[in-house]
């Protein structure tokens, strides 16, 4: 792997029982990037993701983040060290409201524990405060600052997607892994988020980002790779993915040959 | 839809490996006591399979419930204890013949099971596990109390269904009430076996166990698997109390430790798998009386506690259970 | 940013208000509950919250693990069991042992028996931690009977000192009072903190979603430890103050009924709420001696019912499943919806009131 690797996936394989949901899929995410991925239904996106984020452990191949191996690890261990998702299906924190579900994102990077939060020590007070106010910067960005005291779950879906963005966000992400984070978005709010995905990438974040919406992911990525069946069957810019005849072939439905 | 689960050979293969490795320690430590401790031995085996074999139908019960709905069971033991109770009444008390006692006693549980099923947990479609949990531990104390009431605190002797004169075997001697267990045992494990591959419920069940989706495709519905589990949980209960009570004993509060116990062993062979239960049951029962041989008696109510201790720090799936949802 | 720290103060600011509010309230039971006409007498009413304090404590954090962090022991009868027997052994073999000392050892050792159980079982997901903690409470009761030589056996353990913190006597019910809703108070306190802290809203998060919780880099065994050694400690505290107000223990005041007295307490007066706890252990002390008094109350209610004794479990196990079916919030919940309630209505009224007076003018 080079130097300006974010993310490094290498001959990942994912069984479950006899059937193999990824196969051998390797690739790299460069530093400062934003990686489409694309694939048909079924094509292994959301597998790879949870085997990227520690959900699953591969049967067999490496992940490197950032230059040190998170293959095997937890969930949690592996979004300390930089990596963060989002979900497909909204997965957001209930009974808790906008502002307090983006400050569980700032988990990762604060330290009070039982004692100092318990006493409320003035280590842990400075943290909290230091929590709020990170939280509403990154609220404001996403455009969801008018109201942080309602629930997050009674948002429109359009403002939960952008909240649960705003949650990982609020982790001090070195890469963001995005799972369809345009699904159930109007035309308004899919033009929004591309702008806030440009913004993020400008600020120097990394992306790999699953859409169907190829309008989205072919105007916002540098490079895209194609999933079909559990293996990498295609890669490239944007237009040299779109004329690939065997990406068409996947999405059309063609045997191939 | 490609997200199929199809069962893989080599995961099969493994638990295979397990289930034989297991029945070999146990041969093992079987053959161990025979040969240290001849006929001693030889009893301690015996009344540890049948003891085992009660455990194993109880674990059964618990497994069955928790594959089908994700809830631990806390009324399970009760389901036992009135088993035995009802027998008492019906054979000793009213006078009927055992086997018709027998039939009324678990028709009754089976009925009170799929009862309870309907009224509460089928109607609390949406609540949090934990929430179901602490209804079953409602449920529980509720059926003990009410059974303290009727029955009263003192344990009752129930009469072996056939002949209390114990046979001897190479020294060792077996009440005849065993050979009910044994017998009555293998035929529910065999019956609940059929259920599960031969039936087309059984069989969505076990898929609905998985993948709702798939149970859906064959089907089944949640609810329908939930209270057919319900029912055959409460029914291997209930049978399990009865032909225990000749050699056991029933009284109300019977029902905490065989619950317990049965759910050690439901642990110990890997909770949701039904080839599992009978397995740990067997052995908890041995190893149980082994305790007891080994120790002052009064520990040997904590060789089950030891066991789902150990089990969850070290094979948490169980001796025969699929990892969780294929996690790490 | 003004905006910003109201609606934060909202809900933690409103739960301070509350907890001084009803500090002054408990503080001042003493003096008036004896003019309480026809009630109960005096020192009853007195002596039962003393009792109701030592069970706050272990229903207290046993409402932070079930309510937050979603996750259910039947074992805490144990842990209250195992806090009264360390104090009791130490300060009966050794006369000059502090007793407050003793105390703070109950809580510690609660706590790490809280950790040997906790960190294989809470490893894994799901809910063995309930079947673990019922395995746990047998076996504390089969070693109180058994450690004869430790415990006293079935007898227990006799004339266990009065508390005392620095010669200051805490020998009287009335005197106990104060000191034991003073640490039920600061537990309140600790909660409160707590829950709206960083650990307070990974816990609420991992109750939520165990996957999305670890997928923010949140370590949901670690937290579920953690507040299940917590309350093993409070729990192991409680039973330690209730060793030294009753000044003897036996195995008999520690089974299992004493570990679903406190779920029950839990469950009724509302999980998940910070307010839960205390008004379930209220709630439950005070239902048998109001049920005891009815047949003097009202002339209808037949005398067999005052053998509350004889029926609580029925009850217990019904308020369990009635509450979960159709309250499964609790009576806490529904008392701050009835203050919200009548506040607006309240708040309606005053206004109609004043648009009439502006009429008027």
């Amino acid at each position: 792997m080079s130097e300006q690797d974010m993310l490094d996936i290498d001959g990942v394989t994912k069984m479950f029982g006899g059937l193999a949901a990824l196969k051998e899929v390797s690739f790299s995410v460069n530093r400062g990037e934003i990686k489409g991925l694309i694939g048909p239904n079924g094509a292994g996106k959301t597998t790879l993701f949870n085997v990227l984020t520690g959900v699953y452990r591969p049967n067999a191949g490496s992940i490197t983040l950032n230059g040190s191996s998170v293959t095997g690890l937890r969930p949690d261990q592996i979004t300390s060290m930089g990596m963060i998702r989002t979900f497909q299906t909204i997965q957001l924190f209930e009974g808790m409201t906008v502002l307090e579900n983006t400050m569980v994102g700032c988990h990762t990077w604060t330290r009070s524990g039982l004692f100092s939060s318990g006493l409320k020590l003035p280590g842990a007070r400075r943290e909290e405060e230091k929590i709020r106010e990170e939280s509403m910067v990154i609220l404001k960005d996403v455009g969801l600052d008018t109201r942080p005291g309602e629930q997050g779950t009674n948002l429109p879906y359009g403002q939960q997607r952008m909240l649960e963005l705003a949650r990982a966000l609020a982790s001090r992400p070195d890469i963001l892994l995005l799972d369809e984070p345009a699904a159930g978005l109007n035309q308004y709010e899919t033009g929004e988020l591309s702008q806030l995905l440009l913004s993020l990438r400008e600020q120097g974040l990394t992306i790999l980002l699953v859409e169907h919406d190829m309008g989205l992911v072919m105007k916002v990525s540098n490079e895209v790779v194609v999933l079909d069946y559990g293996k990498v069957i295609a890669r490239g810019t944007p237009d040299e993915v779109q004329n690939d005849p065997k990406v068409i072939e996947a999405y059309l439905g063609i045997e191939a040959d | 839809m490609r997200k199929v689960v199809f069962r893989g050979m080599k995961a099969d293969e493994k638990r295979n490996r397990v289930l034989w490795c297991s029945i070999a320690v146990v041969a093992l430590v079987i053959a161990l006591a025979l040969s240290l401790k001849g006929s001693k031995g030889l009893q301690w085996v015996i009344s540890g399979l049948t003891v085992g074999s009660i455990y194993a139908l109880v674990a059964m019960g618990f497994s069955i419930i928790y594959a089908s709905t994700r809830v631990i069971n806390f009324a399970q033991g009760e389901f036992s204890m009135l088993g035995g109770m009802l027998m008492y009444t019906f054979s000793s008390q009213v006078g009927l013949p055992a086997w018709l006692s027998f039939i009324l006693a678990v028709t009754v549980v089976t009925a009170l099971g799929a009862g309870f099923e309907r009224a509460v947990i089928h109607r609390m479609e949406g609540a949090s596990v934990v929430a179901l949990i602490i209804v079953t531990i409602g449920f529980s104390i509720f059926i003990r109390a009410v059974a303290k009431w009727i029955w009263g605190t003192d344990p009752v002797k129930i009469a072996a269904f056939l002949g209390e004169e114990p046979l001897r075997f190479l020294g060792a001697s077996i009440v005849p009430q065993s050979f009910w267990v044994f017998g009555f045992t293998a035929v529910a494990v065999i019956l609940v076996f059929l259920f599960f591959n031969r039936t087309l419920p059984g069989k969505g069940m076990r898929a609905a166990a998985g993948n709702p989706d798939a149970a859906s495709l064959v089907g089944v519905s949640t609810s329908t698997s939930s209270l057919l589990a319900w029912t055959m949980a409460a029914a291997l209960g209930a049978a399990a109390g009865i032909i225990i009570a000749p050699i056991n004993f029933a009284a109300y509060s019977f029902g905490v430790m065989l619950g317990l116990k049965g759910f050690a062993a439901a642990i110990l062979g890997g909770l949701g798998s039904a080839p599992g239960a009978v397995v740990g049951g067997l052995i908890l029962g041995v190893l149980e009386i082994m305790t007891a041989g080994a120790f002052p008696s009064g520990y040997k109510d904590a060789v089950a506690f030891l066991i789902i201790i150990l089990v969850l720090l070290v094979r948490p799936q169980g001796l025969l259970g699929k990892p969780e949802g294929e996690k790490v | 940013m003004e905006k910003l720290e109201k609606i934060d103060a909202t809900e933690k600011g409103r739960n301070y208000r509350i907890l001084l509010i009803l500090s002054v309230f408990i503080f001042t039971v003493p003096f008036w509950a004896g003019l309480i006409p026809g009630s109960i007498l005096h020192m009853d009413i007195v002596n039962l919250m003393v009792l109701a304090g030592t069970y706050a404590c272990a229903v207290i954090g046993l409402n932070l693990l079930v309510g937050y962090a979603g996750q259910i022991s039947l074992g805490h009868a144990a842990f209250f069991g195992i806090g009264a027997y360390t104090t009791a052994i130490l300060c009966t073999r050794m006369a000059w042992f502090p007793t407050w000392l003793g105390v703070i050892l109950g809580g510690l050792v609660a706590g790490i028996i809280g950790w040997l159980v906790g960190v294989p079982v809470l490893r894994l997901k799901g809910h063995y931690l309930a079947m673990a903690t019922l395995g746990l409470g047998e076996i504390a009761f089969i070693l109180f009977t058994q450690l004869k030589g430790l415990t006293g056996g079935t007898l227990g353990i006799l004339n266990i000192p009065s508390l005392s913190i620095f010669g200051l006597e805490f020998d009287t019910e009335f005197k106990l009072y104060f000191l034991i809703w003073a640490v039920v108070m600061l537990m309140m306190l600790l909660s409160i903190n707590i829950i709206c802290s960083r650990v307070g809203r990974a816990l609420r998060a991992l109750h939520s979603s165990d996957d999305a919780a670890e997928a923010m880099g949140i370590n949901t065994a670690r937290y579920k430890t953690m507040i299940f050694v917590l309350s093993a400690v409070f729990a192991g505290i409680g039973g330690a103050l209730f060793a030294h107000f009753l000044n003897y223990i036996d195995p008999a005041s520690f089974t299992f009924f004493l570990s679903i007295l406190f779920i029950t307490m839990v469950v009724i007066g509302g999980m998940g709420n910070i307010w839960g706890g205390l008004v379930g252990v209220i709630f439950l002390i005070f239902l048998p001696e109001v049920i005891q008094g009815l047949p003097h109350w009202i002339p209808l209610v037949p005398e067999s019912l005052t053998n509350f004794g004889n029926y609580e479990l029925v009850v217990y196990g019904l308020l369990l499943i009635l509450f979960m079916m159709y309250m499964p919030k609790g009576i806490a919940f529904g008392l701050s919806r009835g203050t919200s309630y009548a506040k607006t209505k309240f708040g309606h009224l005053r206004d109609r009131i004043s648009a009439r007076k502006y009429e008027g003018h």
